[in-house]
C-alpha cells in the first residue's frame, strides 16, 4: 500500500540538504559552546564575586562589634582611623578607594536600632547577605556572652546540623543526589524539548509552504502519494533533530566521562609540583602536610543514565511526529507562513501549557497535577520527560504515557493526511476551520 | 490500435462546484491528442486525474489498460502548468530525486540524466542551484525532470505558456520526435492556434464537460470550406454591411469571415470589391477557434 522505497528517497533528501547547511552545522556546535560560555560565565561570576575582597570601614558607637567583626573577617572590616572624618571616608568611597562604611548607632544593641550600610553600589545582593550574616552572628555572640548564657547553651547556638541527601535508585540502593541538580537539569530537559518540537515543527511547516509555493509539490504527487510525502518530510525532519540532538548528548557524556580523570590528572600534577617543592625546601624529610586525595565523585552527579536517554529519544520522536504532522498539515492549507498564525495558535496552546507548567512539575514531581500531566498525551512529552529526570517515575506510568501517546499520534496522523492531502493542491483562499473540517471528512 | 489513455464518465467536484463533468475519451498509442477549451474549462483537474494525483468522484481512467495507480504514475511524465523545482538544490541532485521517484534506479537515473542535459548543452550546469539559473534554463531542467525517466506517455499541461520562441521550438520538435518513436502526447492548452498543426485526434472542453471530440482532420472537414480570409487595402467600412456573416477576426487590412447559412461568398467578394482593393481572397475551413466558438454557442442553445 505505502512505498517503502519512495518514502526513504523522501528521507534522505529532507535529511541531507539539511544536515549539509551552514545554518545546522553552525547551531549544532555552537549552542553547547554557547551553553558551557554560559555556564562558565556564571561560574566565574560567583567565583570572582568572592575572590575580589571587600573593604568595608566599621563606624562602631557602641564600641563592641569592631572586635568580633574583624576578627571574624580582617580584610574585609577595618577600624576607622583616629584622623579620618565621615566626609573624609565618602570621598574615599565615591573615588572607589572602599566599597562602604557600616555605621552602629550608640542604641544598636541596647535599644536595637538598625545598623546602616552605606555603599557605592558594588557588591551586590550577596555581598549584603553575607555583611548582614555577619553581623548578625555577632551580635548574637555579644548578646549570649551578656546573659551569661552557659557553653553548653552557646555550643547548642553554634550547631550546624547537616543533612545528606540521598535518593534511592530502581535498584532500592540509596544515591548521593542533589536535589537542586536534578530539579534544574529537569526544567533545562522540558526547555530543551520544547524548542525541538517547536523549532523543528516551523522548519517543517516552512518546508511544505515552501514545496507549495514553488509548485513542485504538484510533480512530487505524480510520482508518489500525499500521505508518502507527508511520512518522508517528517521522518527526514526528525532524523535531523536526532542527529542534532545525538551529537550534542555525545559530547556531553564525553565530557563527563571525561571530566573527573582529567581533573584528577591536573590536580595530581600540581600536588606533584607542590610537593616536590616543599621537599626541597624541608631538607628534613618531614611528611609534608598535603590532602593527598580531592574526593571528586561529585562529578559522578553529571553523568546521565542511559535509560533516560533512551525515554528522552522516545518521547521526543513521539512528540515530535504528532506535533508536526499538525504542522505539516497547517502548512500545505496555507499559501504564506503569515496565513499560518492563525492555525498556530490552538496548536501551539498545549505545548506552551506543558512548557509553562513545566517548573511546578520540576518542584513537585509526583503530584497528581504532574501525574495527569505526564500522561496527558499533548503535554507528556515536556513534563513526562521532566519528571523522569526529576523523580522516580513508577514504570508502568511511563508505558501508559508512551502508549496513550502513540494512539494519539496516529489519531493525529490520519488527521493531518487529509487536510494535507487536500491543501497541498489548493491555492488562493485561505481555508477557514470549517473547510478544514470538511477536507477531513471527504476524504 | 490500442488504448493508451481511456476515460469513461469521469466526474470530480469540488464541494458544490462540478469541475469535470461525464466526460469521456479515449487516446490511442502514437497520437498527439489535444485538450482544449478556456480557462476554468476543467482541464487540468482532468489531467491530474490522469496522473492520478486526484481521483474521480465517478467514471474510471484507465492508463495503458490497468486503472491508474502508483505503476501508472511510472510510466507518465508530466509537465505541470505551474512550474516548479526546488530552488536552493542543484541541478543534478535535483533530477537525480525526481528520476528516482519514478521508480528509476540510481544508475539508470544518472545515465538518463547526463545524456538529456547533454543533449541540451546543460552539463555545465550540474552542480548549480535552481535559483542561479535564468528562466528559459530552468525551463530547459523541468523539461528534462518530465522525460529523464523516459515513460510512455507524455503529458503537457499547457506546455507553451511562459516558454520564449526558441524554447517553444524545441519543445515542439521533440513533442514530434517522440510521436516518431511511438510515444503518446497528451497536452492541454488555451491558445488553440497553437496547436492546430500538431494534433491528430482533439476533446474541447468546456465548463467540465467535452462538448466536441474526434479526428481534428474530420471534424474540420464536417464544417465545410466555410471561411473566407481577406487581405484588402481601403476602407473597412464594408464589412458592417455584409449579411449572414460572422466575422471572427478583423484588423485595419484583414478580416476571418464566416458564412452563416444562406449566405454567398461570391455576394460579399462583390461587395468588397466595390469599396475596397481586394488582395487575397481564400475560401478555407474554419479555425479550431471558430470551431469552438460555434460548438459552445450550439450547446448553450441546446442547453
Amino acid at each position: 500500500m505505502i512505498n517503502s522505497s519512495k518514502i526513504w528517497l523522501i528521507i534522505k533528501r529532507e535529511y541531507s540538504t539539511r544536515v549539509q547547511t551552514k545554518s545546522f552545522l553552525l547551531s549544532t556546535f555552537l549552542t553547547p559552546l554557547l551553553i558551557l560560555g554560559f555556564m562558565g560565565f556564571i561560574i566565574f561570576m560567583t567565583v570572582s564575586d568572592n575572590e575580589a575582597p571587600k573593604q568595608v570601614v566599621v563606624i562602631d558607637e557602641t564600641g563592641r562589634l569592631l572586635e568580633p567583626l574583624t576578627q571574624l573577617n580582617a580584610t574585609r572590616y577595618l577600624p576607622i582611623t583616629a584622623s579620618q572624618s565621615i566626609d573624609e571616608i565618602r570621598d574615599q568611597i565615591m573615588a572607589d578607594e572602599l566599597d562602604g562604611y557600616v555605621l552602629f548607632d550608640r542604641s544598636f544593641l541596647s535599644e536595637g536600632t538598625p545598623a546602616t550600610f552605606v555603599h557605592n553600589g558594588a557588591g551586590g545582593i550577596t555581598f549584603f547577605e553575607s555583611l548582614r550574616s555577619d553581623i548578625r552572628d555577632v551580635t548574637r555572640q555579644i548578646r549570649l556572652e551578656d546573659n551569661e548564657v552557659s557553653e553548653a547553651i552557646i555550643e547548642i547556638f553554634e550547631e550546624r546540623p547537616a543533612l545528606e541527601n540521598r535518593r534511592m535508585n530502581e535498584e532500592g540502593v540509596d544515591e548521593q543526589s542533589n536535589a537542586f541538580l536534578s530539579f534544574s537539569g529537569g526544567i533545562l530537559i522540558g526547555i530543551f524539548i520544547f524548542f525541538g518540537l517547536f523549532g523543528y515543527g516551523a522548519i517543517l511547516m516552512r518546508s511544505v509552504i515552501e514545496e507549495k509555493t514553488s509548485r513542485i509539490v504538484e510533480i512530487i504527487t505524480s510520482s508518489v502519494k500525499p500521505i508518502e510525502l507527508m511520512l518522508g518530510k517528517l521522518l527526514g525532519v526528525c532524523l535531523v533533530a536526532l542527529t542534532q540532538f545525538g551529537l550534542w548528548i555525545a559530547t556531553y557524556a564525553g565530557v563527563t566521562i571525561l571530566a573527573a580523570p582529567v581533573a584528577q590528572f591536573f590536580i595530581n600534577q600540581r600536588m606533584g609540583d607542590f610537593q616536590n617543592s616543599v621537599s626541597a625546601l624541608d631538607a628534613t624529610g618531614a611528611a609534608a602536610n598535603v590532602p593527598s586525595d580531592i574526593d571528586l565523585s561529585f562529578l559522578e552527579q553529571f553523568s546521565v543514565d542511559p535509560l533516560f536517554i533512551l525515554f528522552f529519544f522516545v518521547f521526543f520522536v513521539l512528540g515530535f511526529l504528532m506535533y508536526s504532522s499538525i504542522f505539516a498539515a497547517i502548512g500545505a492549507a496555507v499559501d504564506s507562513e503569515q496565513d499560518s498564525q492563525q492555525f498556530m495558535t490552538p496548536v501551539m496552546l498545549p505545548i506552551l501549557l506543558g512548557y509553562m507548567l513545566n517548573f511546578r512539575i520540576a518542584e513537585a514531581p509526583d503530584s497528581t497535577f504532574a501525574i495527569i500531566a505526564s500522561l496527558f498525551p499533548l503535554t507528556s512529552p515536556i513534563n513526562m520527560v521532566t519528571r523522569i529526570m526529576v523523580s522516580n517515575v513508577p514504570i508502568w506510568e511511563v508505558a501508559l504515557s508512551i502508549i496513550l501517546l502513540i494512539l494519539s499520534l496516529i489519531g493525529m496522523l490520519l488527521l493531518a493526511a487529509r487536510i494535507y492531502r487536500s491543501g497541498i493542491l489548493m491555492y488562493g483562499k485561505k481555508p477557514t476551520f470549517k473547510e478544514l473540517f470538511k477536507w477531513v471528512r471527504q476524504a | 490500435m490500442s488504448l493508451v489513455i481511456d476515460v469513461q464518465n469521469v466526474s470530480k467536484h469540488f464541494g458544490k462546484a462540478t469541475a469535470v463533468n461525464q466526460v469521456s475519451f479515449e487516446v490511442e498509442k502514437g497520437q498527439i491528442f489535444g485538450l482544449l477549451g478556456p480557462n476554468g474549462a476543467g482541464k487540468t483537474t482532468m489531467i491530474r486525474m490522469i496522473n492520478h494525483i486526484l481521483n474521480p468522484d465517478t467514471g474510471s481512467i484507465s492508463i495503458l489498460g490497468e486503472p491508474a495507480s502508483p505503476k501508472s504514475q511510472e510510466r507518465i511524465g508530466y509537465l505541470p502548468e505551474e512550474r516548479g523545482l526546488y530552488k536552493k538544490m542543484k541541478v543534478f541532485d535535483q533530477l537525480m530525486y525526481l528520476a528516482q521517484l519514478k521508480g528509476l534506479s540510481h544508475q539508470a537515473a544518472k545515465n538518463a540524466i547526463d545524456f538529456w542535459l547533454d543533449r541540451f548543452e546543460a552539463s555545465t550546469w550540474k552542480k548549480k542551484e535552481i535559483s542561479e539559473l535564468s528562466k528559459g534554463m530552468s525551463q530547459k531542467i523541468q523539461f528534462i525532470a518530465t522525460v529523464a525517466h523516459d515513460p510512455e506517455i507524455y503529458i503537457f499541461d499547457e506546455p507553451f505558456s511562459g516558454l520564449d520562441p526558441i524554447n517553444s521550438e524545441m519543445l515542439k520538435d521533440v513533442i514530434l520526435e517522440e510521436k516518431k518513436r511511438g510515444k503518446t502526447i497528451l497536452f492541454s492548452t488555451h491558445r488553440m492556434e497553437q496547436v492546430e498543426q500538431m494534433c491528430d485526434d482533439i476533446c474541447l472542453f468546456n465548463q467540465g464537460k467535452a462538448v466536441l471530440q474526434g479526428n481534428l482532420r474530420s471534424i474540420k472537414q464536417s464544417f465545410g470550406n466555410n471561411t473566407i480570409l481577406l487581405d484588402f487595402v481601403g476602407d473597412s467600412e464594408f464589412l458592417n454591411e455584409l449579411e449572414g456573416v460572422r466575422i471572427n477576426n478583423r484588423s485595419t487590412n484583414f478580416a476571418e469571415i464566416r458564412l452563416l447559412e444562406g449566405a454567398s461568398a461570391q455576394n460579399i467578394l462583390q461587395v468588397a470589391i466595390a469599396q475596397a482593393e481586394i488582395q487575397r481572397f481564400e475560401i478555407v475551413q474554419p479555425s479550431l477557434q471558430d470551431i469552438f466558438f460555434s460548438t459552445v454557442k450550439d450547446t448553450k442553445v441546446a442547453d
